[in-house]
């Protein structure tokens, strides 16, 4: 490194530092903030402040509505996933085969994308009503117990939930296809590829990149999705929409347990790192990112 | 969830921080910062209440601010900016559920030394009950609640049927209506059933009519086990048999309120402020909704109706009680409560209000529901209050479902319960 580059080198430094420092504040001291919280045993309603070190934790390991949690939060987050990823790559491939509906298209998709998520609960919740709602009424008027049926009521809030977040992949995957070059396809015509072909060689590998970041993104927010199965079903019935982030809010905001609902959290915390950290390294090895 | 817990602290950090600054307004004028959730209504009387107020007392301003909309999100703006600290805000709406546990917490001024004798006499004692905790007062009754049981004066006449006293009454109502009227699309008895606190209500009131209770006197759990659990079998029992549907599970008040409103069922559980919505002139049964007491079981001496309502309470760390006081008294004022009735909706504490002949003549319901209100009862006035509830959800939930049996659900709910409070109880 000659001194010019160290020269520059550290007035980069100096010009990200307070940025840096910001970040650090922001997300560093809160962390450990809530870290040191979920070994304290604190309820300030009833006057507790006492340590209780790895209490919350151990109580937790034994208890079945936190393990309960732990499995819905996991069915919701590999379901919704990859219905996502599913659904928004075919509505992308639609929307680039038939571009006489594109901008009906794409405005439905951005208006679900951009409503609230309190918002389409509430509107799901009159969709999904076993008499009035339109679901069953389409369903030919079996009235199903959707949010009243501890084994519907989990699909019900996946399928809200992928209604309201499958534009994003959609829309992710469809501005990639955007951007193949004609020429891709005219040479894949010219080398004899038939529709499927194309599909399978050209299209689906060249959309790789970005279908694994949208699974990324997705995949944190489903972890830490709340909203829409708070709105929903208030974790009910009989808990079996309750995910982790609804059982931390209950310990936390309701029964003001700070401590235990900050263990739950930092559970979460955890959870939510190791999967970023798994999938930067997937990206890394895919070379998506350096 | 970490971000939320994150928030928190960031919160109370500007919070600290801000409450240095001080409010800035003209020499010689106070301002008061109320809190409370938006009015909703035919006209919302707030504004004209304060402009009155403010020129009643000189010096004097308020400024009035939105809560978040739910009251679970409204709790949790109280606890984090109270355990904050924040100077933010004077006056305060609170669920009278939450008085107890604000007060344990040291979060309210206590009312006590500044109330003149028997200046409460005038509420509910129900109300009044549910701000005291520990012998002291800490808010002062605002506006009413009371579950009740509505039914369909049409049907009911039809078949020669008075509103049922006793539960078994009701079964056998709405069976003989039903087989009678020959309509698949109507229900029996809508309630509300789902994970909430609305339903920890609904079985509190199934609890009462056969004589249990949640919290004892002597603060024990559960005291008559028994009863409690046959009282939640009971509520099981109506979905299982079709008197109530399948979807009551899924059934908040919105929920039940529109189905009974939209003409489908001959009973429904809900609180008073349905029938404005009943009576209104395109409602479907208009003229044709009637109300009642909740039902008992023969072994309990009634049916008790929940009864619910807003407190106004001071923040302890306000700088200007006394003029937070005056605003309390005035709002929670015979004046004030009348101007609420007309144009909120919203029901009075004060019960000399229901037998005023102005409003009764536009409203000509209040005296009944001031005796539905009267033998209405609080629910359990504890600063652990919340903690029970949530930690009963599930249990009670699973039961409604018939994942669990009753007796098993308030087992393992009370042993749950011992871990969170466990020298606390």
């Amino acid at each position: 490194m000659t001194a010019g580059q160290r020269a520059r080198r550290r007035r980069g430094l100096l010009l990200v530092a307070p940025a840096l420092a910001v970040l650090l504040l922001l997300t560093g001291y809160p962390s450990l903030y809530v870290l040191w919280l979920s070994l304290q045993h604190r309820v300030p309603v009833f006057g507790i402040a006492e340590f209780a070190g790895l209490g919350h934790y151990a109580f937790l390991a034994q208890d079945p509505r936190f393990w309960s949690a732990v499995r819905t939060t996991g069915l919701f987050t590999v379901a919704s996933v990859l219905l996502e990823l599913g659904l928004g790559l075919l509505v992308a491939l639609a929307l680039q085969a038939r571009p006489r509906g594109r901008r009906l298209g794409l405005s439905l998709l951005l208006l679900a994308w951009a409503m609230p998520a309190v918002v389409t609960a509430k509107l799901f919740e009159w969709l999904y009503h076993p008499s009035a709602g339109l679901v069953n009424v389409v369903l030919g008027g079996w009235a199903l117990n959707w949010l009243g049926d501890p084994r519907l009521a989990l699909p019900a809030v996946i399928l809200s939930d992928v209604w309201r977040t499958m534009p994003f992949v959609a829309i992710l995957a469809y501005a990639r296809l955007l951007s193949i070059p004609a020429e891709v396809y005219e040479a894949a015509q010219m080398d004899g590829a038939g529709r499927l072909g194309t599909l399978r060689h050209v299209t689906l590998p060249l959309l790789r990149q970005i279908v694994m970041i949208a699974v990324l993104f997705r995949t944190l927010d489903a972890v830490r999705a709340f909203d829409i199965m708070y709105v929903l079903t208030g974790g009910g019935p009989a808990n079996a929409t309750e995910t982790l982030t609804v059982y931390a809010y209950r310990s936390l905001f309701q029964m003001l347990q700070l401590g235990f609902g900050s263990a739950i959290g930092m559970i979460v915390f955890a959870l939510v790192m190791t999967v970023a950290w798994a999938y930067l390294r997937l990206l890394r090895r895919e070379g998506v990112v350096t | 969830m970490a971000s939320r817990a994150v928030l928190l602290l960031l919160l109370a950090a500007g919070l600290a921080l801000g409450g240095c600054v001080g409010e800035s307004s003209a020499p010689g004028v106070t301002t008061l910062v109320f809190k409370h959730s938006r009015i909703l209504g035919p006209s919302d009387p707030i504004p004209t209440l304060l402009r009155q107020f403010e020129a009643e007392h000189p010096g004097l301003r308020v400024k009035s601010e939105s809560l978040p909309w739910t009251s679970d999100d409204q709790h949790q703006f109280y606890a984090i900016n109270l355990e904050g600290g924040s100077p933010g805000f004077d006056v305060m709406m609170l669920d009278v559920i939450w008085v107890p546990e604000f007060a344990r917490a040291g979060w309210l001024l206590d009312l006590t030394p500044r109330l003149a004798p028997g200046e409460t006499d005038p509420h509910f004692p129900s109300a009044v009950a549910a701000a005291t905790y520990d012998g002291r007062v800490w808010a002062l009754p605002w506006n009413m609640n009371v579950g009740m049981l509505y039914f369909r004066t049409d049907l009911l006449g039809r078949y020669g049927f008075e509103p049922p006293k006793t539960w078994d009454e009701l079964v056998r109502q709405v069976r003989h209506i039903r087989a009678a009227e020959g309509d698949p699309k109507l229900e029996g008895y809508l309630w509300q059933g789902k994970q909430y606190e609305g339903m920890v209500v609904n079985v509190l009131e199934a609890f009462w009519a056969n004589g249990a209770r949640l919290l004892g006197e002597d603060g024990h759990l559960f005291p008559q086990p028994e009863e409690a659990a046959e009282a939640l079998a009971f509520l099981r029992s109506l979905i299982e048999t079709r008197i109530s549907p399948a979807w009551m599970t899924a059934a908040d008040e919105e929920l039940s309120r529109r189905a009974f409103g939209e003409g489908h069922a001959i009973f429904l559980r809900n609180w008073p402020y349905a029938l404005n919505l009943f009576e209104a002139p395109d409602s479907p049964v208009r003229g044709k909704v009637g109300i009642a007491a909740l039902p008992r079981h023969p072994e309990g001496d009634a049916g008790y109706g929940s009864t619910g309502g807003s407190h106004l309470g001071i923040s302890r760390h306000t700088a200007h009680p006394e003029a937070a006081l005056a605003l309390v008294r005035f709002l929670t004022s015979e004046r004030a409560q009348r101007a609420m009735v007309s144009g909120a909706a919203l029901y009075p504490s004060r019960q000399a209000v229901y037998h005023d002949p102005e409003l009764t003549r536009d409203h000509p319901r209040l005296p009944q529901i001031h005796g539905l209100m009267l033998a209405g009862r609080p629910r359990p006035v504890t600063p652990y209050y919340l903690v029970l509830s949530t930690t009963l959800q599930p249990e009670f939930s699973a039961v409604l479902v018939g994942l669990k049996p009753a007796q098993r659900a308030i087992r393992e709910g009370r042993q749950r319960l011992e871990h969170f409070l466990g020298a606390l109880l």
